[in-house]
């Protein structure tokens, strides 16, 4: 099996942009083939994320996008769903010996459309459940009145991932959301669904992501600080809420995929930093049990200590993470863009203290994480 | 580029009847088509690596991110899956997906789905969401944006019009005649070339026997590591090459008469099966061909005519059933077409020929087939070529 590296990543802010969506996909591509050096007609293959449901109004996403993103007369696909998607296609794409450089270009203009809980609320079944009002903010709900039941977590503890994340985007200059807040403030936003607050769930985001794979022999060619993929892993849950338990979802699987293929046995210890899909705060805490960063139940213990703060002893979403920028579609690939540009000690101002060898990004969609994938990454 | 990683097989194809299928929910359409594959290859979904489930747009299907919804159905609880999509020819793209999963060593057997139930959506409506605003009032919907292209190719080649006439009615009544040998196609009906002529026009060129319909159907094929398909299989199919291309959004952007998406995705895909001249190598096609006109393009893009010739190869019968390269003995999309599945449909038509289990559709001795797919404003062209040698 061949090497997969990434040779170089550009995205674009998440507040809403007044360019037109081809633009505003250009821009990065663009500056990825510049960073690089390369024009497109050196890149070998395509793969996009962007989905019918999240695209301006125009279906079959991929046939607008060809333009802006390049992959006009070559070899293209593009994947509906989370963008960790189209990362792990294009890297079997590579693996597989046909294609030496693949562009992932995902995108979305979050202002353009209507409000993710009126489009996720296209994802229940149009008999059964989308009467009842199911969408993601709502399934969320229950997932934290069942995770603070269980396992004790409080509102203090869910409210702390809004403070520490909007903290690190503050030095992010893409992020969407951009203020300091605290512990009070959250507990005293608005309530949105019991017990989710207004401050607990994640904004509506523009953002374009290109990011370059290459082989090994193409990528040590192309850039001095190549960041190398070790293992990726996705799991897919059933399909009806009542039918899962929704403490113990597919992320596990999805992680432990992950981690044999990257020889990984102890994650708390051998990752470095995480960037984890989070559009609701204590997800974030859950997310951190179910990849083994710390015990099943301790979310909120682990938060306490200080150990996912920028300068704890494992980061988790230095960037800011999905509390901060929600592009839908895109934000698994910006999690996997954030974790490379750490590696490569590129992060700008939100560069965290200690060199980062391994480090980890997650990417999740549906209702309560219905769809995991999970990426690993290394110097 | 050019080089095959792993070697890929098929070893099990699996289809629904097609047709208005009222009988059926959709989620219970697709676990027909599963149930039919793993019948086909002897295996069970324990044996499955992966999964790639691709369909039309959302706006179609009734719900958003289908793949959610059907994810009961597909098997695919507790396994990695990729939802491809691109258009029209999503039932080759996600045969790739599948293709490159298995090359790239990240899985031994890969289980590929595609899927519509056109009945319970409005196909028109979701094109009609293609275009942008300022091409909509041209293009809007597929008869009109195909018929335009149709006169363009006309046009450009200084095609006698009623000899395309003629060869598109050609085409027709050997689709359906293929159709009448396919217990599962939708469409089994005898016409002749003068029903075909004096139908109703659609746009023009484009009349109602010139045009598919609108089916429900899904389609699953079981794609191998070659050590597995050894294993499992006693007589596999094997993918021997694949390409894929787009062209830019805007219609007036690029040449639709040499239709270049077509052109590129064909050579790449020869270039890797190492085929040279397409029309005496290749033993039977699968062509994408929602509209008759479009089949005569194809036939010259594909490069199994010179340009501007395909009327008068057809008119000689030699993409007729009895001809030097039958084309679409399925009875095609023009007999079939419930989008999300038609291009995987080519595909499993393909591997059932050369392995010698197309039953009354069977080309004699075939060893070496095209399937095609097109899609988006007539932008995407994909085409895989499967054998029966390694």
């Amino acid at each position: 099996m061949r090497k997969v590296g990434i040779v170089d990543v550009a995205l674009s802010p998440g507040v809403g942009s007044s360019l037109s969506l081809m633009e505003f996909t250009y821009k990065p591509v663009k500056e990825v083939l510049d960073k690089v050096g390369i024009k497109r007609n050196e890149v070998d293959a395509y793969v996009m994320a962007s989905s019918d449901v999240f695209h301006s109004g125009l279906s079959c996403a991929n046939s607008f996008d060809i333009d802006a993103t390049g992959a006009f007369m070559k070899p293209m696909a593009r994947e509906e769903g989370d963008s960790i998607k189209a990362f792990i296609y294009a890297s079997l794409r590579i693996m597989s010996g046909i294609y030496d450089t693949v562009m992932v270009v995902t995108l979305i203009k979050g202002s353009e459309h209507p409000d993710n809980d009126t489009l996720t609320s296209c994802f229940a079944d149009p008999f059964y459940t989308r009467p009842l009002g199911i969408q993601e903010t709502t399934a969320a709900a229950m997932q934290k009145r069942l995770y603070q039941k269980r396992y004790g977590i409080t509102d203090e503890q869910c409210a702390k991932v809004v403070v520490k994340n909007l903290g690190n985007a503050l030095r992010n200059q893409n992020a969407h959301i951009k203020k300091r807040v605290t512990v009070e403030d959250v507990l005293n936003s608005k309530k949105i669904c019991h017990p989710l607050r207004a401050m607990e769930c994640a904004p509506k985001s523009d953002g374009v992501c290109a990011m370059l794979l290459a082989s090994e022999e193409k990528a040590r060619e192309l850039t001095d600080k190549p960041v190398w993929l070790r293992g990726f892993g996705s799991s897919m849950d059933t399909f009806y809420l009542g039918d899962r338990d929704l403490l113990n979802t597919q992320l596990k699987n999805a992680a432990s995929m992950a981690y044999k293929m990257a020889g990984i046995k102890n994650p708390a210890k051998e990752i470095d930093m995480a960037e984890i899909s989070e559009p609701y705060a204590f997800q974030e805490l859950l997310r951190c049990e179910e990849l083994g960063l710390c015990s099943q139940g301790q979310g909120g213990s682990f938060i306490d200590s200080g150990a996912t703060q920028m300068t704890g002893s494992l980061p988790v979403n230095p960037s800011g993470g999905v509390l901060a920028m929600n592009p839908y579609v895109p934000r698994g690939l910006y999690r996997v863009a954030e974790s490379a540009l750490q590696i490569k000690g590129q992060a700008g101002e939100h560069q965290i203290d200690k060199k980062v060898n391994t480090a980890l990004a997650h990417g999740s969609y549906g209702f309560c994480g219905q769809w995991h994938g999970v990426v690993i990454l290394g110097n | 580029m050019g080089r095959m990683g792993r070697a890929v097989a098929v070893i099990g194809t699996g289809q629904t009847k097609h047709g208005r299928r009222d009988d059926v929910s959709y989620p219970d359409l697709v676990r027909e088509a599963i149930q039919a594959v793993f019948e086909d290859a002897g295996i069970t979904i324990q044996d499955v690596d992966a999964i790639v489930y691709g369909s039309m747009p959302s706006m179609m299907e009734g719900v958003a991110f289908n793949h959610f919804y059907m994810a009961d159905a597909l098997r695919a609880v507790g396994k990695p899956l990729l939802r491809t999509e691109t258009c029209g020819s999503t039932g080759q793209s996600i045969a790739q997906t599948g293709i490159y999963w298995v090359a790239s060593g990240m899985a031994d057997i890969v289980l590929v789905v595609g899927s519509e139930k056109q009945h319970e959506g409005d196909a028109q409506a979701t094109m009609m969401t293609i275009p942008d605003k300022i091409t909509l009032p041209m293009v809007g919907g597929a008869p009109v944006a195909f018929s335009m292209q149709s006169r363009e190719w006309m046009g450009y080649f200084n095609i006698d019009e009623a000899k395309a006439r003629e060869a598109a009615a050609i085409v027709s009544v050997d689709c359906h005649d293929g159709g009448l040998n396919n217990p599962l196609a939708h469409i089994q009906m005898k016409v002749t070339k003068e029903e075909v002529m004096n139908a109703k026009i659609i746009t023009y060129p484009v009349r109602l026997l010139d045009v598919c319909p609108s089916s429900d159907g899904a389609c699953a094929v079981l794609f191998a590591s070659k050590d597995k398909a050894r294993k499992i299989c006693k007589k596999p199919a094997w993918v021997k090459g694949m390409g894929f291309r787009g062209e830019e959004y805007y219609t007036g952007d690029s040449n639709k008469a040499v239709w270049q998406s077509t052109i590129g995705a064909a050579q790449e895909a020869y270039k890797q099966a190492g085929i040279t001249d397409p029309r005496k190598e290749l033993d039977v096609a699968e062509i994408y061909n929602p509209f008759t006109y479009h089949e005569l393009m194809f036939m010259e893009c594909l490069g199994l005519c010179p340009p501007g010739e395909a009327p008068d190869y057809v008119i000689d019968g030699v993409f007729s059933p009895d001809g030097e390269l039958p084309c679409n003995p399925s009875g095609g999309v023009l007999c079939t077409n419930c989008i999300g599945a038609t291009g995987l449909i080519r595909l499993a038509e393909a591997a059932r020929q050369v392995t010698g289990k197309a039953g009354p559709m069977q080309v004699e001795g075939a060893k070496l087939a095209l399937s095609h797919a097109m899609g988006g404003l007539e932008q995407f062209n994909a085409v895989t070529i499967i054998g029966s040698k390694l």
